[in-house]
């Protein structure tokens, strides 16, 4: 076991969803996804405790063992995944056609990327920039955990599509110009 | 861009601006919900791994069962023996603390929980186990095992609660060295994801004469946890800018646990005042 690192199956399922559904849907998953993902996994925040009136520290100082931040606010996950998943719209024409590598491949990178960035803000949050060697191999096995399930994930959307008749049609950050 | 991907946008952004400005405690029940709609999830994916775990471990001798059987056996005899012993100073004691009109020190009530899972899924060194809201836990409590300190209840479901570990930087304790005046404010390393990962004694004094190998234990000044646990060894000592840093082993093999306690914080009629 690399460091914990685990399939981290609903941010997979949201990054190969992402180049299948338009915009709009796309944004909805992010939200659902990032508050679903909050509401789970971010640790919660400890009630601030006021000092007696007395003392001469106040707040969280007064207490040191309560934490009141966990390094980044509840909520920040949701902007993470609609970042993310607007890059991604951008393969969509390709999973359209039924070519698979790429999108495959931005899975990994959207899982790495986002990894990364949850990382880089917790650690800039916390007052330092601090990167052990630990967290390079978690990221890593994490991506090529996320690449290996993705096809997986993509089969059965596509399976999804086919029974509920959707069309995966390329309608998303399209520019329309009607010549005027 | 079309009118409807706009519009998309701007409610979506409306749905941030709104989740942003959740104030503590509403984030934390909103969690507290999402973990109990989870909790079913959580027992059945942990019975699954646990029936895994068993039907792939080696079948097991009947003698090396009956051996450790009897181990067990004499193990229990001889803790009776020490129950026994420990209730009469426990007695005798009282009665001295009685003659002195010193306060009754109740000793903390305890809850025992079995560890459901490791949360392996974030940069948060976290574990689930299988006692709640209901079971009389509250969140920011102090978690022991025999060996010493493992951290504090953080997200609570009714029958199902998150431990966030020692080992994580968001659990920090106020803890000195044991035999000297030196305390500081101790806590894992951020993304100490090692099966044992060591912690950080911070704001000691440079000049402080530390030993490696001296215990560290709790102060009881810090908000949440008592004094007097056990909460590791110290490794090495290094020098910073301004203040010193102690390296420390903690006691306790957190990737090896199985069950834990929760401490029960006596109420304020029965703390001691003396």
């Amino acid at each position: 076991m690399a460091h914990y690192a685990t399939l981290l199956l609903p941010p997979v399922f949201f990054f190969a969803s992402a180049v299948a559904v338009p915009f709009p849907m796309m944004l909805f998953m992010a939200f659902i996804t990032g508050f679903i993902w909050d509401a789970r996994y971010l640790p919660s925040a400890s009630n601030t405790i006021k000092s007696a009136s007395g003392s001469l520290i106040s707040g969280s100082l007064a207490t040191p063992e309560l934490v009141s931040a966990s390094g980044f606010g509840f909520g920040v996950s949701i902007i993470l995944f609609a970042f993310l998943g607007t890059f991604l719209q951008g393969v969509r024409p390709l999973f359209k056609r039924g070519r698979l590598e790429l999108p495959v491949l931005l899975v990994g990178v959207t899982t790495f990327l986002w990894l990364l960035l949850e990382f880089l803000m917790m650690t800039f949050l916390r007052g330092s920039l601090f990167f052990p060697g630990a967290i390079w191999s978690k990221m890593i096995t994490d991506t090529l955990l996320a690449m290996l399930a993705s096809p997986l994930l993509f089969l059965l959307l596509y399976s999804l599509a086919g029974l509920s008749r959707y069309e995966i049609k390329y309608d998303g950050l399209r520019y329309s110009f009607d010549g005027r | 861009m079309k009118k409807l991907n706009i519009l998309a946008l701007l409610m979506f952004i409306a749905a941030v601006v709104s989740v942003f400005m959740l104030d503590t405690p509403t984030t934390r029940m909103i969690q507290s919900r999402a973990m109990a709609a989870l909790s079913p999830f959580v027992h059945s994916s942990a019975a699954i791994a646990d029936g895994v775990s068993d039907t792939l471990a080696a079948p097991l001798d009947p003698r090396e069962i009956k051996q450790e059987y009897d181990r067990i056996q004499i193990e229990v005899e001889r803790l009776r023996i020490i129950s026994q012993k420990y209730t009469q100073t426990l007695e005798e004691n009282n009665k001295l603390r009685g003659l002195l009109e010193f306060k009754q020190a109740s000793p903390y009530k305890m809850i025992a929980a079995r560890v459901i899972k490791r949360v392996s899924t974030t940069w948060w060194n976290a574990m689930i186990i299988d006692k709640g809201l209901l079971d009389g836990l509250a969140t920011d409590t102090p978690v022991i095992s025999a060996t010493g300190l493992i951290g504090k209840t953080g997200k609570m479901a009714p029958h199902m609660c998150e431990v966030i570990l020692l080992t994580d930087e968001m659990c920090r304790v106020s803890a000195k060295i044991e035999g000297t005046i030196e305390q500081g404010i101790i806590s894992g390393e951020r993304a100490g994801l090692d099966m044992r990962p060591d912690l950080r004694l911070r704001f000691l004094n440079r000049n402080a004469i530390i030993n490696p190998g001296s215990n560290v234990i709790s102060t009881g000044e810090g908000g949440v946890f008592p004094a007097g646990l056990l909460v590791g060894r110290v490794k090495r000592f290094e020098n910073k800018d301004i203040t010193a840093d102690a390296v420390v082993e903690p006691v306790v093999d957190f990737s090896i646990l199985e069950h834990v306690f929760i401490l029960e914080a006596p109420s304020e009629e029965t703390q001691p005042n003396k």
